[in-house]
């Protein structure tokens, strides 16, 4: 124990010594472990918000999309407008099925009296609100009548009315241009939170009636169909029911019919993949890191032959010299990652305000034990010519 | 206590060979103050390499109390360096980066038996015997040669070994410092009974003790058959 200490406390010592020389020896690992901890923190932010999403658009959903989800989305893009009103009318004819929601959505440019923006306009019937829990805040939804005439009426999410009319409650009444025609402003819902780095949030959609939409989309054709069931229990059976039902008019990697957790247990995936080759790509500059620590660690060992000797006289074994050299090597490269993890840390506290990007506790242990392993991975052949080093050649090095 | 028969010392130098030390054979003897008289090359530090257990003899044995010390493990030879014997060098030997206290405890902090002694109180009997008080927090280039070879044998004393081993230990000194250090090793010799061998090159040194040994191109000569 006492030994322990002394060798800890050697390490430090001499650290303090050289201060420049431990940063810079260390600072390879910490910029290592700081972008690896970083893209961790990213894509565990990346997940939560995926399932924050979803988590606003409400349980209990079904979704019905083109191409095929096990194949890769091998059917075509997922932006592939493939059913009409034929396929909603016969998935609405299945029992267990509260709502059927088609939904088309295209980025068009949406002219307000304050600004002009493209948003992403999505085309539906009225039951999309109840599906996506949607509360109105101004005004009023647009109605099932209102889908049945066509009428040029929209809904907003707070950020897009505000941007686009200078204050969400000012809206209400007021016209839009989309494509040339004028759109009104019937209503303008709660905020629901969610979107950053400009990516798209609920509160930034903007909804009108389906059949008010033929001026962009003049074949009614729909990129998917929202499957509200009645309850969890009858997710199963409208599932089977709803491949049943689509079979007959596409081929079976033409669609897919996916519950809510699969299509986050994808996105996840895609996303997973890109992470860890990001992360693998980070783990190389820890490599470059472990080197460097290598090098300093051969120069300290001839810097310090005849301290080797000396010990080795007063009866260290080659274990002693080994691992007081490799402590160091440790010491060395933990403490560098211990700064990317403060660092790492501190930047996540930024980025927090933006990204619910976060680090967990496995996060914080892996950090630490791959920056000791580096040190103990670079730092054995160091060690080892230290331990090796004949006392007598040692005590004799000028 | 240490027995050196026919040991030789070879280094090869460029395909050359050269002896350090030639088939020399000698005891070492408990509780006796010895002095190896010998011109710079001749081979002094070599020998008491050997005995120090710091290198090997490549021809020849080494004994302690009976015993081949070729066949011992690193941690075997590390152990009798650091419980039986203590070194003291020309160079001092400090280590520089630690405090005088930490260069005098150092030889506990590696000892693999449970120490009889309390290290830092043992530590502080041996700074106030050679007159180093208030002067354990200082660092060895901060204090004068001759305190530095006074923190030195207190180092080779603290396990409370058998054998000190002198290697020229006044070289780097003055005449009146060298004697006091001289006085110091001498008086721990007779006082506490611990073997003492003096290595130098200086036949004043080598008066002072009882046996003399001889060496010149790495022989051995007892005082009867050395001629300068
Ligand atoms: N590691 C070594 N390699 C080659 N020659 C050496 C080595 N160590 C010592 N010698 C040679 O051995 C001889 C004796 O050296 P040494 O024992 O240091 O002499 P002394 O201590 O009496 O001055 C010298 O000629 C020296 O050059
Ligand atoms: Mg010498």
């Amino acid at each position: 124990m006492n030994y322990i200490l002394f060798i800890i406390k050697a390490a430090f010592e001499d650290f303090n010594r050289n201060k420049m020389k431990t940063f810079l020896t260390s600072l390879g690992i910490t910029i290592g472990v700081s972008s690896v901890v970083l893209l961790i923190a990213l894509g565990l932010g990346l997940k939560a918000y995926i399932q924050g999403q979803f988590d606003t658009f409400g349980t209990n959903n079904l979704y019905v999309i083109p191409g095929s989800l096990s194949g890769g989305f091998s059917g075509g893009p997922p932006t592939t407008q493939l059913f009409d009103d034929k396929d909603v009318s016969s998935l609405k004819r299945i029992p267990g099925i509260a709502n059927t929601i088609p939904v088309y959505e295209k980025y068009m440019k949406v002219e307000g009296p304050v600004t002009t923006k493209t948003y992403q306009v999505t085309t539906s019937s009225e039951e999309i609100f109840s599906t996506l829990t949607i509360k109105i805040q101004y005004g009023t939804l647009y109605t099932k009548s209102d889908v049945a005439k066509g009428a040029k009426k929209i809904v907003l999410g707070p950020k897009a009315a505000e941007k686009l009319f200078g204050a969400a409650s000012s809206a209400i009444g007021k016209n839009a241009t989309i494509n040339g025609s004028a759109y009104k402003v019937v209503g303008v819902f709660e905020a629901k939170g969610g979107g950053s780095f400009g990516g798209p949030s609920i509160d930034d959609a903007i909804y009108m009636p389906v059949t008010a939409s033929l001026s962009f989309n003049p074949t009614k054709k729909y990129a998917s169909i929202y499957l509200k069931v009645r309850d969890s229990s009858f997710i199963t059976p409208v599932k089977k029911e709803a491949t049943t039902v689509m079979s007959k008019r596409y081929k079976t990697d033409e669609f897919s019919v996916i519950e809510q957790t699969e299509l986050i247990k994808t996105i996840n995936s895609i996303f997973g993949v890109l992470n860890t080759v990001l992360i693998a790509i980070a783990a190389i500059s820890l490599i470059v890191g472990g080197v460097g620590i290598m090098n300093i660690m051969y120069m300290s060992v001839v810097e310090r032959i005849r301290e080797i000797g000396i010990r080795r006289a007063i009866g260290a074994t080659k274990k002693d010299i080994l691992y007081q050299f490799m402590a160091e090597a440790v010491l060395l490269s933990g403490l560098g990652g211990l700064t990317g993890l403060l660092f790492s840390w501190i930047v996540i506290l930024f980025l927090q305000t933006l990204f619910p990007a976060y680090i967990d506790a496995p996060t914080i242990a892996i950090a630490i034990g791959v920056s000791s392993a580096v040190g103990i991975i670079f730092g054995v052949a160091p060690a080892k010519k230290a331990a090796d080093l004949s006392p007598m050649e040692a005590i004799r090095y000028e | 206590m240490i027995n050196l028969s026919h040991v030789s010392k070879e280094y090869k130098l460029s395909g050359e060979s050269f002896f350090a030390l030639r088939d020399v054979s000698f005891e070492i003897k408990e509780k006796e103050l010895l002095a190896i008289l010998g011109p710079s090359g001749s081979g002094k530090s070599t020998v008491m390499h050997i005995i120090g257990l710091l290198d090997n003899p490549t021809e020849g044995t080494v004994k302690i109390n009976g015993k081949d010390v070729s066949k011992y493990t690193d941690n075997e030879l590390s152990l009798a360096r650091n419980e039986t014997i203590g070194f003291v060098f020309q160079q001092f030997n400090l280590i520089n980066k630690l405090t005088i206290l930490e260069n005098i405890l150092l030889p506990t902090i590696y000892t693999r038996h449970k120490l009889t002694f309390d290290p830092k109180t043992r530590a502080m009997e041996l700074i106030a015997k050679f007159g180093l008080l208030g002067k354990e927090r200082s660092f060895p280039n901060k204090i004068s040669g001759g305190q530095q070879q006074r923190v030195a044998i207190a180092r080779a004393l603290i396990m409370n070994p058998k054998l000190v081993l002198a290697d020229e230990p006044t070289g780097n000194l003055d005449t009146k410092t060298g004697n006091a250090i001289l006085d110091l090793l001498e008086k721990l010799n007779k006082e506490d009974g611990v073997t003492v061998v003096i290595i130098t090159h200086e036949p004043d040194v080598a008066n002072r003790c009882k046996r003399k040994l001889y060496i010149r191109d790495g022989k051995l000569y007892t005082k009867s058959d050395y001629t300068v």
